[in-house]
């Protein structure tokens, strides 16, 4: 795989992507979680 | 429908239309006709991959779903943002940075050509199939509430959307993509203020009595590999499920290939993933409460026209009995939701609801035996509900929206379909060398060509109603096996023989679980073809670099 240029090293916007990405699915996770909890006996 | 909601169909199908076309501008070459020049900002690509995946069953038969069997199917998108990451640091960096036109080209670089055309070819099959049951299943829709003939319905999605797609390419479709993503977005949100406006009862009444119905139910822990949607099944059959589509799958590859540099091409994976989880359980929600909804109007018992049609004219009497004892059912169903929440009272709302639901149980039996088809009136539910209830305006866009759902998928596999198309066959092997505007013409004709093709299929399919399942369930027997091979590819020992009957070994696998214990869930197929043609690729490879 020599021929495959290598990745660049500028990975802040992915980073700060990859952060905002799992925020937003634990919060939903966890919302889901709450109504479940709550309202399913 | 009034006459204002045509007009918003009107307007919307002109809109895409024009918006799509004039992408075309500047669009000489190949390299800018599939991958924009590898220019697309990281945010419009992310849109457009969420738009590709988000068809118009999303919006018509997940909303039903929900309606039916509650939260538990947002369960199947679990594995996604983990599967997002994975992709983001191993395999966008090497797809992105070979600097190729599709997936499958790479395997090619990394091993031989009968690899790459195998996997090239096993995408057109699957997905030219799938394109045409993603118009199939509106179209079936559209066509019972409607009462237009198939044809027609067909020809709404398919032809605006091969003609821009034909002419605009990868342009058209991202752009496109963006503005039908938020039309989406907003007619759910605008569906779920009305729903909530609408009913009769407070939010944490309805939400009692959906939690009641087992609608709130989106966790399940059981280790059970026959139930398809479970915690088990969403998060690792789900992560392999989403690393051979995101990983593997051109329609979606090409999404990313075509930003700026690899950080934004990872990015805009990542965005897709970003509303996945919510905007599911947004979509699953708004049938939740179209159930509540429900509960407190009175729903027919079949709520597909051409099934009810059916059972009135061959078992009248039947019918009118299972009608009466349904509408008695649904009578004491809302006298009890209508106290308020107590264990008590949710007790009685919950053993009305079990009545109903054997009332409509006996129907839908009824409607199979006089159909002869596998009667299931989910993908029915929202679109009654839309017609019946929304305010004039409201219902207008959500079919809009519909419409939308439905071309944005189609494009985006339209698009990739000619790519693999020119790129793997073509170009390959049929003319290597010709002038750009020679291969500009031929993937224009290409797309016309697919789109086509789709129509075609949509129109058997949706007759043929069991071929839906079997196009879907048919991606599932190699997938994983696909994904298996690229994993290959970024493992420096692995020989190409090994990746190719590895991915064949991957394949019969699959069918010999699919054949042996055919109860085992679709989701989990993808990890018994992707570890089979790893370990097949890695033992053969092996085989062929011991020293003698």
């Amino acid at each position: 795989m020599s021929d495959i240029p290598q990745p660049d090293h500028d990975s802040r916007l992915f980073r700060r992507t990859l952060l905002r990405v799992m925020a937003m699915q634990v919060a939903t996770l966890l919302l889901l979680w709450l109504l479940q909890i709550r309202y399913t006996r | 429908m009034r006459a204002l909601d045509w007009v918003i169909i009107a307007v919307y199908l002109v809109y895409v239309l024009v918006d799509g076309v004039r992408r075309a501008k500047g669009t000489r070459e190949i390299e800018g006709y599939f991958l924009a020049n590898r220019s697309l900002p990281w945010w419009a690509v992310g849109l457009s991959v969420m738009a590709t995946q988000l068809s118009a069953i999303t919006l018509i038969g997940t909303t039903g779903q929900g309606a039916t069997d509650g939260l538990r199917f947002v369960q199947f998108y679990f594995g996604l943002p983990l599967a997002m990451v994975i992709l983001g640091v191993t395999l966008v960096p090497f797809l992105h940075g070979a600097r190729v036109f599709t997936a499958y080209e790479y395997l090619e670089r990394r091993f031989d050509a009968r690899t790459r055309s195998l996997t090239s070819f096993l995408f057109l099959v699957a997905r030219g199939m799938s394109c045409g049951t993603i118009i199939a299943a509106p179209a079936v829709v559209f066509s019972a509430i409607f009462g237009w003939s198939l044809l027609w319905s067909v020809a709404l999605m398919g032809i605006p959307t091969v003609i821009y797609t034909m002419i605009g390419g990868v342009q058209a479709v991202t752009w496109v993509d963006v503005k039908q993503i938020a039309l989406i977005v907003f007619a759910l949100i605008a569906v779920m203020v009305t729903l909530l406006v609408q009913l009769p009862v407070a939010p944490d009444h309805a939400l009692a009595l959906a939690g009641a119905a087992g609608r709130l139910r989106a966790f399940d822990f059981s280790l059970d590999v026959t139930n398809d949607f479970t915690f088990w099944s969403g998060l690792i059959g789900g992560t392999f499920l989403m690393l051979s589509y995101f990983g593997t799958d051109q329609s979606q590859v090409q999404r990313y290939i075509s930003a700026k540099s690899v950080d934004q091409a990872r990015s805009s994976l990542l965005m897709s993933a970003y509303w996945k989880i919510p905007l599911q359980a947004l979509v699953l929600l708004t049938g939740v409460l179209v159930f509540v909804f429900f509960v407190f109007q009175r729903p027919p018992l079949l709520f597909n026209p051409a099934d009810e049609q059916a059972v009135r004219a061959v078992e009248p009497a039947r019918y009118e009995a299972l009608d009466e004892r349904y509408h008695t059912a649904l009578q004491a169903r809302a006298t009890a939701a209508r106290a308020a929440p107590s264990a008590a009272s949710l007790d009685a709302f919950r053993a009305r609801n079990a009545d109903v639901s054997a009332a409509r149980e006996e129907a839908l039996g009824l409607a199979r035996r006089v159909t002869g088809k596998a009667a299931r009136d989910v993908n029915f539910i929202m679109p009654w509900f839309v017609l019946h209830y929304l305010p004039v305006g409201l219902a207008g866009i959500f079919v809009a929206a519909v419409l939308a759902a439905a071309m944005s998928a189609v494009a985006g596999e339209l698009n990739s379909l000619a790519t693999v198309t020119v790129i793997d066959f073509y170009r390959r092997w049929i003319r290597p060398e010709a002038p750009d505007a020679h291969y500009l013409l031929v993937s224009k004709a290409a797309t016309g060509f697919w789109g086509l093709f789709a129509c075609v299929v949509a129109t058997f399919a949706a007759t043929l109603g069991s071929l839906i399942v079997v196009v879907n369930r048919f991606g599932s027997f190699f997938y994983g096996s696909i994904l298996g091979v690229f994993l290959l590819a970024m493992i420096p020992r692995a020989r190409a023989t090994g990746a190719f009957v590895g991915l064949i070994a991957g394949m019969a696998a699959v069918a010999a679980v699919n054949l042996a214990t055919p109860s085992v869930s679709w989701l989990w197929h993808n990890v018994i073809g992707a570890a089979t043609a790893v370990a097949v690729g890695l033992v053969l490879s092996a085989r062929r670099t011991l020293p003698r």
